[in-house]
């Protein structure tokens, strides 16, 4: 047993070595992780403001100029110039130089002051940009809807005091706030750890395979069960430190509240970890060398990240994909960072997440153990 | 075990990629402490029987015990036992000479007083004294060989298998590195080693000669020239080499001279000819009648050179 643990320790301080002598690559994947974090938080915490809009006002009415400037101070948009022909607002927005355009007719003025007037505004948006056709739309029809209800008012002679009507009083659990940063910046994380740790359990093998040195290793006194064990440790340790450097920075540089308990978040972490482990040790045996290993990374991860809700909500996903979210840990696992860190939930909540990463961690690690160790037997 | 006893035993040993036979039947038999030279062309086999002999390949058929283990059965039971250096180069670039050979010692067990002796010793038969941290892709490549053989031996295995390991050495190195096989050999340590210098296989106490995957002569190297050549070689020391050549490969093409084999052999040219004493009139005649001045000739003892043409020429015809 001192033999298997010596032989063990030899092997993790062999690749600390590698490590060391390519320093730039854990460097890279927590310096590139951290930027990439700050670039995302900073980027999406702050509501979005200043799209470009063009407007074509064949009124320029009193009432026209109103809702241009009411426009305007609600800083969605950034309305410098007007124009006078559709040609332009056309040009513009094929181009991509504008999100949106409003048009207001030429009889605005006058139907909106008429008793039985019908007015109407045509707003164009870029719908190749959706996200900031969504945020336009939603701006322009909360400023349409105020407009509304003042025509409503005055042409029912009354004054906003005399109609108190359904007052919605909104309050957002979690993210008081709404930022986006709160939502993105753990979605980020994920997608560094599930990246660095495949990563770096898809070198393990691949690297000795292109080396030629993964032979020699296997006509000595090594068993596989002690060669993964050996190349799995610093994986673990590396990628572990790499998160945890990670999540203080989310926690301190965008607030992003650690409620629950932590250490049942690092626990279920390194459950999660063990998982990814093993897809990583699968995609390094059956790579013959580094590029293809990392090719492999690079499809899996991609995958992997459509089912952390990172991109789309799982929910919203046809029934199928929904199915095969269940069977990706990821998808377990960042439902449980977030319970854990925005809503301090426990396990009485978590359970289904827990159990269904738990059952996951077991089934990918025996499978892919069970799959090296015959590859490398 | 005492001397002379055997150590490795192959039979029938056959090893089949899809419908390419890579090794065909091969039988052969290592002794205790010998150098045994398994001699072939790039690609006639000789790395996937060693391969097999390790258990890294299962074979399509046959057997293969060495040390009295049948190792395909059990290759782990013969791992602590033997040492390995492969065709690439088997150790770590980016670790030290020491790094290398503490890692090496580790994975067989070595405690930490016998590492250090074992070390010091495999440091200096290597001539690597002083240089211990130096990382191993700074040694030019016959250092670095003669550290893989350090540490392939740093546990004091009772077999080493050596694949190819001068391939790309300059001589010296080469000869040094022979010098290091010599000193295990006189040590009891059986060395089986494969290459395809004939220089080096002269140095082996016993040859077997694979080609397309099946051994087609083996001996000592005496027993191989002795069995194996038919015929002696005469050997020319030409002013113009290229002018001798083709005069006797053309004067053979027409049926004039009686010779097997006209080989160029560095600045010299080697004839070989049954009976080659009663062909030096026509032999002279020819190069005198073609213009090729000669400074001298001499039959000589067939190196194993002369033999291996000779023999995979017949095995061509």
């Amino acid at each position: 047993m001192w033999k298997r643990i010596a032989r063990v320790n030899a092997l993790v301080i062999k690749e600390f070595i590698h490590l060391r002598s390519d320093w730039w690559l854990p460097a890279f994947m927590l310096i590139g992780g951290a930027m990439e974090l700050l670039l995302i938080g900073w980027a999406t915490s702050r509501p979005i403001t200043n799209l470009p809009m063009l407007v074509l006002d064949q009124d320029r009415s009193p009432q026209s100029r109103k809702l241009i400037i009411a426009l305007e101070n609600t800083e969605t948009f950034n309305l410098d110039t007007q124009v006078e022909d559709m040609q332009t607002i056309h040009d513009r927005l094929e181009r991509g130089q504008i999100n949106a355009a409003l048009i207001i007719p030429p009889d605005f003025d006058q139907q909106l002051t008429a008793a039985d007037g019908q007015a109407a505004l045509q707003l164009l948006l870029n719908g190749a940009e959706s996200m900031a056709a969504t945020n336009a739309l939603r701006a322009t029809e909360g400023l349409v809807r105020e407009l509304g209800l003042g025509i409503t008012l005055k042409r029912l002679g009354m004054e906003a005091d005399d109609l108190s009507g359904f007052d919605p009083s909104l309050r957002v659990w979690f993210n008081e706030k709404l930022s986006e940063a709160l939502y993105t910046t753990p979605a980020e994380l994920g997608l560094m750890l599930e990246f660095t740790i495949l990563l770096f359990a898809a070198l393990t093998f691949s690297r000795e395979k292109e080396l030629g040195t993964l032979e020699s290793l296997l006509v000595t006194p090594f068993s596989s069960l002690e060669i993964i064990i050996g190349k799995s440790i610093p994986v673990i340790l590396v990628s572990f430190a790499d998160f945890l450097i990670l999540l203080a920075m989310v926690h301190f540089a965008f607030e992003v509240p650690i409620r629950g308990s932590l250490p049942l978040l690092l626990l279920l972490t390194l459950i999660y970890m063990l998982a990814v482990l093993g897809i990583g040790l699968v995609i390094s045996i059956i790579s013959s060398n580094q590029h293809q290993a990392f090719l492999l990374v690079m499809i899996v991860g991609f995958v992997d990240l459509m089912f952390t809700g990172y991109a789309a909500p799982v929910e919203s996903m046809p029934a199928f994909l929904q199915l095969v979210a269940q069977v990706v840990p990821s998808h377990h696992w960042m439902a449980i960072l977030r319970g854990i860190a925005l809503k301090g939930a426990d396990l009485s909540a978590l359970w289904p997440n827990v159990l269904a990463l738990v059952i996951l961690g077991l089934v990918i690690g025996t499978v892919s153990l069970r799959f090296v160790r015959r590859a490398l037997e | 075990m005492p001397a002379n006893a055997t150590t490795i035993i192959a039979q029938g040993l056959t090893k089949q990629f899809d419908s390419f036979t890579a090794v065909d039947g091969v039988d052969f038999k290592v002794r205790r402490g010998e150098i045994f030279g398994f001699l072939g062309p790039n690609g006639s086999g000789k790395t996937t029987t060693i391969r097999m002999m390790l258990g890294l390949l299962q074979p399509t058929a046959g057997s293969v015990e060495v040390l009295g283990v049948n190792v395909i059965k059990d290759p782990g039971d013969i791992r602590q036992r033997i040492g390995y250096m492969s065709q690439r180069f088997s150790l770590y670039n980016d670790l030290t000479v020491r790094q290398n050979l503490v890692f090496s010692g580790r994975a067989y067990g070595l405690g930490n007083q016998e590492l250090e002796e074992r070390l010091r010793f495999v440091v200096r038969l290597s001539g690597l004294e002083g240089r211990e941290n130096a990382r191993t892709r700074d040694l030019a490549g016959g250092w670095r060989q003669r550290l893989a053989l350090g540490a392939a031996i740093l546990h004091q295995p009772e077999i080493v298998f050596l694949d190819e390991p001068t391939a790309g050495v300059d001589p010296l190195s080469r000869r040094a590195f022979w010098e290091l096989l010599y000193q295990l050999s006189a040590q009891q340590v059986t060395i089986f080693v494969t290459t395809h210098y004939m220089d080096e296989a002269e140095h082996c106490h016993h040859l077997a000669f694979i080609q397309r995957g099946k051994i087609i002569a083996h001996g000592s190297p005496e027993q191989i020239k002795a069995e194996m050549m038919s015929g002696d070689v005469l050997e020319i020391e030409p002013q113009d080499a290229t002018c001798t050549v083709e005069a006797l490969r053309s004067a053979q093409a027409r049926g004039e001279l009686p010779v097997l084999e006209v080989t160029l052999y560095g600045s010299l040219v080697h004839v070989i000819a049954p009976q080659v004493d009663q062909h030096l009139g026509a032999i002279n005649a020819t190069l005198t009648a073609a213009d090729c001045r000669v400074a001298n000739m001499t039959i000589i003892e067939p190196s194993l050179e002369d033999v291996f043409i000779a023999s995979m020429r017949e095995e061509q015809i």
